[in-house]
């Protein structure tokens, strides 16, 4: 236990070494927020409701997403790439412990940096622009939100180990990531609301691990999924399916690892 | 002798950018397929995005769908264009840490030059062209002319605009060459930037002041679009201009500055 502490202490240290690097990184995920509330606040700011959402609605989703992007998507396995493409992944695979709990704790540390930057930004953005914001007061759907949430960050967590672990058969890390990315942000409904989209396409999403990142804790949470359990289960079942591949393609991959650089 | 140093800026760039072109075919040409169709499916999310507001909304800040297509497809052809010329900013830390850009000082040709223009990436150019069609396909939705004098007035504007950027992108790479931040402080101006595939009207009127006369966002995609639905005066763009040498010209004493700030520890 001792030595997983050690590596979240020194991941944390790692992230407040630049710390005009760190300020900037947290004033980036405010301008996040700010392009689509204002774009919403043209829209929707004078009243009135579009897809079933009214300015509250569509504002507590925006706040949502905020907050749960730096929770879910901080990060620090979206390094593994480069990892193994340095050679750098030999010495944690050389320290006695297990290579996924290293992974792990190192993104339990980002969001851990995340979530207390949080605490200071969320009264900030409430301060200065007044967004209205819904408060979920049902203890049930709040412990239904957290367990999405969870799902969420595992999801998350076993998409970054399988699109890293690229980087054990192919040198070029980045475009495979960039594709993720780009998919990701429309997917996970970081952009807007998924419900927004026309049926079919909606269908379609929901087959993808995406809409569990952000979309569907988030509709849980406003009380407006109406299939919220089932979209439970949906969100753990592709947690398991991705920590099961997660695991063959590590298998294999570490066969082919070369540890070249080192 | 001005026109052999433009020569010499001339050969040293089609010779760095060709052997990007090596690069990109000799180790990544799968990779190449995928960066494009990723930019492509991105730019048809954005457009997809404001088509489901529009398809409910009806205007945004009084432009209808058409009219707010058009500011995202010039706004995307600017911003690319920025990409496609200045990509050496995103390796400049790297080049600070590792003291590759010690060698840059060494060069008879300007090291801002290295910095900034070093990198550009072939794939953008493949796309340049697609992108200016996606602007043509745009403007002739909106059902205004295409006359001669909006293109020439789009293309001075394009010229200020990236004057602009190219200030505020040597204002980043002091700050990297003083304090080794860059990443960052890039990304926040793109997602600064960003704010400028909307009609700038959208955030209010002390935001859209900012993002008109402090950056030049308002210049990649609203005015050149207000020019085109003749709701803006093209003598204003003399403002910009001065604009634009004042802030080229800040921008460059802090980064001479900066370099003499500049301690070489890396290398």
């Amino acid at each position: 236990m001792k030595k997983y502490l050690s590596i979240f202490t020194i991941t944390l240290q790692e992230i407040f070494a630049y710390r005009l690097n760190m300020i900037m990184w947290r004033v980036r995920q405010i301008f996040v927020f700010l392009i689509p509330f204002f774009i919403w606040k043209a829209v929707l700011g004078q009243g009135g409701s579009i897809y079933g959402y009214s300015f509250v609605g569509i504002m507590t989703y925006l706040f949502g997403t905020t907050v749960l992007r730096s929770l879910v998507m901080g990060s620090r396995t979206i390094d593994l790439g480069w990892m193994i493409n340095s050679g750098y992944l030999t010495i944690p695979l050389m320290r006695p412990i297990n290579i996924f709990s290293f992974f792990f704790i190192r993104d339990l540390a980002d969001k851990l940096f995340n979530l207390s930057f949080i605490i200071f930004e969320i009264p900030l953005i409430l301060i200065i622009f007044h967004p209205p914001v819904f408060l979920q007061e049902n203890l049930l759907i709040i412990g239904a939100t957290l367990l999405s949430v969870i799902f969420a960050i595992l999801i998350y967590f076993f998409i970054n180990i399988i699109f890293g672990g690229v980087a054990f058969w192919s040198r070029d890390v980045w475009a495979p990531r960039f594709l993720l990315m780009v998919i990701m942000e429309f997917a996970a409904g970081a952009m807007f609301p998924l419900d927004m989209l026309p049926e079919i396409w909606q269908k379609v999403i929901y087959f993808t691990p995406f809409p569990y990142l952000l979309f569907v804790p988030l509709k849980i949470y406003l009380g407006t999924d109406l299939s919220s359990l089932l979209h439970l289960f949906a969100g753990f079942g592709w947690a398991l399916i991705l920590g099961y591949l997660c695991k063959i393609l590590w298998k294999k991959g570490i066969r082919s690892y070369e540890a070249e650089g080192r | 002798m001005q026109k052999n140093i433009f020569k010499a800026y001339w050969r040293v760039w089609s010779k760095l950018t060709a052997q990007q072109f090596q690069q990109q075919i000799a180790n990544s040409r799968g990779a190449a397929v995928l960066f494009i169709f990723s930019k492509l499916f991105r730019l048809s999310t954005s457009f997809l995005f404001i088509w489901v507001i529009m398809d409910r909304a009806k205007l945004i800040a009084g432009y209808n769908l058409a009219q707010a297509i058009f500011i995202l497809a010039l706004f995307n052809l600017l911003s690319s264009m920025t990409q496609l010329f200045m990509r050496g900013i995103y390796m400049f830390r790297q080049k600070l840490v590792d003291g590759t850009f010690d060698f840059y000082l060494l060069n008879p040709l300007s090291e801002l030059f290295y910095s900034l223009f070093s990198y550009t990436d072939p794939l953008d150019l493949i796309l340049f062209l697609p992108y200016v069609g996606i602007v043509v396909w745009a403007w002739v939705a909106t059902g205004y002319p295409i006359a001669l004098m909006s293109i020439l007035l789009i293309f001075i504007i394009m010229i200020i605009a990236e004057a602009l950027i190219l200030a505020w992108h040597i204002f980043i790479l002091s700050i990297g060459v003083r304090y080794l931040e860059v990443d960052n402080t890039i990304m926040l101006y793109r997602d600064l930037e960003k704010m400028a595939a909307m009609p700038i009207e959208i955030y209010g009127k002390y935001g859209s002041a900012v993002l008109t006369y402090i950056f030049p966002f308002a210049l990649m995609a609203t005015i050149p679009a207000r020019i085109v639905f003749g709701l803006y005066n093209p003598l204003l763009l003399f403002v910009f201009i001065l604009l634009a040498i004042v802030q080229l010209k800040l921008s460059l004493r802090y980064w001479k500055r900066s370099l003499l700030k500049y301690s070489s520890a890396s290398s």
